[in-house]
């Protein structure tokens, strides 16, 4: 005979512990070996429940005078009979159960990207991707070496900061094989080498703004914004090969990160900002460009600007008179 | 031999004058243990006391100059006491060793002087030397260096210096902290100058008698003034001396010096000095040449503060084997070094504040950076730093810092202004 439709026992998640199939009404459920569904929760009486159906068909759960009653949540009161359909959850002892029926609709199945041909999983990515980060902070290392230029002072710098994108890769794939029980190595160390890329860019951007137009404080903005979204995207990318979670938790769980980054770098910020310091903060960038390509201001005008520096100051002057006794 | 033969052909020499020239030539023949017995009377140790822990917080030396208990000393001796009057006393000691305390009548901040009363009556005064002194006369100045008790020392006379804000006594003797404040006499007791500073090993000086006169003639009349109101008064000094000492500096005639492809200011007045060097070497791929004045003198507004230091350096950075990356790797670098870290506690100035722009020259651009903060207690004043750099270069850049302390706003802007118009590019 073909069931009717299935008994679930749930655990915390909702996820599925066992299935009793169900082939005709009454069911009865309890911690009996008489009974349909047999459950071993101590909290369960021999012969809990049953579920009946009448004639209209609808399905109803009866408590059969338990010592610790049925409820539809572990947060409800207990009742004395329950009517349930397809999808519905009732809870009986310590123990979360639902019924569904055989035509019980489900989700649309899911594409599994992991079997598609990425090109982030190929391994050969990682490789190339590596090169060009490593190449990229020799490079760097090179433009801003001010000494004797040696092979040794150029490449060191960029091996420890390699090293250190390799162990971190390491880490989240060793997450990974303990969560999804696979490394995801060369995907992981791909994430990365994208965060230093796009660190690269953010401090780069930022230096030329802030040099071609110093009245915007481009580097700020960038300290304290700029970062804290990369590392929310690293965040999304490696949750993405070390973890279950949809897109949406992903989504949530990057922008919290980042979140959290941008806060903490800008109570620091104020903390820094508020506390006494003699300490003159010369925030010039220079950079190497023909000056009829930089907009400029005359003096007449930086002087005249500077009237605003001298208000700051008098603010600052006259909160600080007030405070003192 | 030879000093008695100098003593005596000064006697000679000063015997062919007046009756009062005469009468002082024989004090003249006085030792410098009789110039001692003679006038240390005249000298008291005046001691700064914090009321609540009734501990002395500095010392310093003083004397007195009127019949009605007037005492001069150094401003620097009491200006705890002016900035924060109700924390501190001072108290007075002669040789009595009974101490009394004393009230400030007035300070000249400028030239770093004070004028005290006491009720007590004194014995007797010091007078000050109206005439003008020759280089090399024998001086004999009395203090309490350290503490240690009424200690005279010898020392020369050698003229009025020339390179400092003010004219300043420049005296050969070993002056010590403690002896500050206390007078520099002649062999007839006449007090040429008030001990102020110590430059090491004998380079001493004094201010001279003429500002003691001004002071002691401004404060004669004034009766019991409020200590609160000398902060004020200290400000308005210093003000007014701001505006006079750098009313005309860096103005059109300032000469100039050349570094590489530029033209810059160099010692706008004579008392500036200024230095240079560079820096060249084969293990470094630049070349970096300095150039550096500075005023050598200061005002001393508090253990924390000082003003009228005026100092510009210029740094001239070339090279001929950095690419341009590099190159502007190491000036961005020399241009946000140096965050000079000045003294001032919270109590005293604010933060600072900077502005940063490209500006505009008739010869060139430049990046600018104008710094400035505020002094708490004494309102608009402040301290400020200029710094520029040269653009559009590849391989020279140039990165120089004007920086001025206890001026007026009005004056940083007119300093900023005249200081870039003196930056030039000579191509």
């Amino acid at each position: 005979m073909a069931p009717l439709g299935y008994v679930e026992i749930l655990d915390a998640k909702d996820g599925v512990v066992e299935r009793f199939f169900v082939e005709s009404f009454p069911v009865r459920i309890g911690r009996g070996y008489g009974n349909d569904v047999i459950l071993d929760d101590p909290y369960v009486c021999p012969a809990h429940v049953a579920i009946t159906s009448d004639e209209q068909g609808r399905l109803i759960v009866t408590d059969l005078e338990s010592v610790n009653g049925l409820r539809a949540s572990a947060r409800e009161k207990p009742v004395a009979s329950l009517e349930i359909r397809s999808g519905s959850q009732f809870r009986i002892g310590h123990t979360q159960l639902r019924y569904r029926s055989v035509d019980h609709s489900l989700a649309p199945t899911l594409v599994d990207r992991d079997s598609r041909r990425l090109w982030l999983n190929s391994p050969s990515t990682a490789v190339i991707v590596g090169a060009a980060v490593f190449l990229l902070l020799c490079l760097d290392a090179y433009l801003t070496h001010i000494e004797r230029v040696t092979f040794a002072a150029i490449v060191s710098e960029p091996l420890s900061t390699f090293a250190m994108l390799l162990l971190w890769s390491g880490l989240w794939a060793l997450a990974s094989r303990v969560i999804v029980s696979r490394f995801h190595f060369p995907q992981h160390a791909t994430i990365a080498c994208g965060a230093i890329v796009g660190f690269f860019l953010l401090s780069f951007s930022a230096e030329w703004l802030e040099f071609l137009f110093p009245f915007m404080p481009a580097l700020w903005i960038a300290g304290l914004f700029g970062s804290g979204l990369i590392i929310g995207a690293l965040v999304y990318g490696h949750l993405k090969f070390a973890s279950t979670m949809r897109r949406y938790s992903r989504l949530r769980a990057a922008l919290s990160v980042t979140a959290v980054v941008v806060g903490v770098s800008a109570i620091s910020d104020y903390a820094g900002r508020s506390k006494f310091s003699n300490v003159m903060e010369f925030t010039g960038i220079l950079k190497p460009l023909d000056a009829a390509l930089l907009p400029s201001i005359t003096i007449d005008v930086f002087i005249e600007r500077s009237q605003k520096l001298k208000q700051d100051l008098d603010t600052l002057a006259q909160k600080a008179r007030a405070a003192q006794p | 031999m030879k000093k008695y033969l100098a003593i005596a052909a000064a006697l000679f020499l000063l015997a062919a004058f007046s009756p009062r020239d005469l009468l002082e030539a024989q004090v003249m023949g006085a030792t410098t243990q009789e110039i001692f017995k003679q006038f240390s009377e005249h000298v008291v140790k005046i001691e700064v006391v914090e009321t609540g822990s009734a501990a002395k917080a500095s010392i310093g030396t003083g004397f007195y100059a009127s019949g009605g208990g007037h005492i001069v000393t150094n401003y620097h001796v009491v200006s705890k006491l002016i900035h924060t009057p109700d924390r501190y006393r001072i108290e007075v000691t002669d040789l009595s060793g009974q101490p009394t305390q004393a009230t400030v009548l007035g300070v000249d901040v400028v030239y770093d002087l004070a004028v005290l009363r006491t009720n007590r009556r004194p014995k007797g005064y010091l007078t000050l030397e109206s005439k003008a002194v020759e280089q090399g006369t024998r001086l004999y100045s009395l203090g309490h260096p350290r503490d240690l008790g009424l200690t005279i020392v010898e020392g020369t006379y050698n003229g009025l210096l020339k390179h400092t804000l003010y004219p300043k006594v420049h005296f050969t003797g070993s002056l010590n902290p403690g002896m500050s404040g206390g007078p520099a006499l002649t062999q007839g007791g006449r007090v040429v100058g008030v001990n102020v500073a110590t430059e090491g090993e004998q380079i001493s000086y004094l201010v001279p008698a003429e500002r003691v006169f001004a002071l002691l003639e401004r404060t004669a009349k004034t009766q019991d003034p409020s200590a609160n109101s000398f902060l004020a008064e200290v400000g308005k000094q210093i003000h007014a001396n701001q505006a006079r000492y750098l009313a005309d500096l860096f103005s059109a005639k300032t000469p100039s010096v050349t570094l590489g492809p530029y033209s810059l200011p160099t010692k706008p007045t004579e008392f500036f000095r200024c230095w240079a060097d560079a820096l060249r070497r084969k293990e470094i791929p630049y070349v970096a040449i300095t150039h550096d004045c500075s005023t050598d003198d200061y005002l001393f507004v508090s253990s924390e503060q000082s003003s009228g230091i005026v100092r510009f350096y210029h740094q001239l950075l070339s090279t001929e084997q950095l690419n341009p990356a590099q190159f502007y790797t190491l000036y961005s670098g020399q241009f946000q070094a140096g965050n000079t870290a000045v003294f001032g506690n919270e109590e005293e100035v604010t933060r600072f504040r900077c502005q940063t722009r490209n500006v505009q020259t008739r010869t060139g651009k430049l990046k600018a950076v104008l710094c400035a903060r505020q002094y708490v207690k004494l309102p608009g004043l402040y301290d400020a730093a200029f710094r520029v750099a040269t653009l559009g270069a590849r391989n020279v850049g140039l990165v120089t810092t004007l920086s001025l302390s206890g001026a007026s706003f009005e004056n940083i802007q007119l300093l900023t202004r005249r200081y870039t118009e003196n930056i030039k590019w000579h191509r």
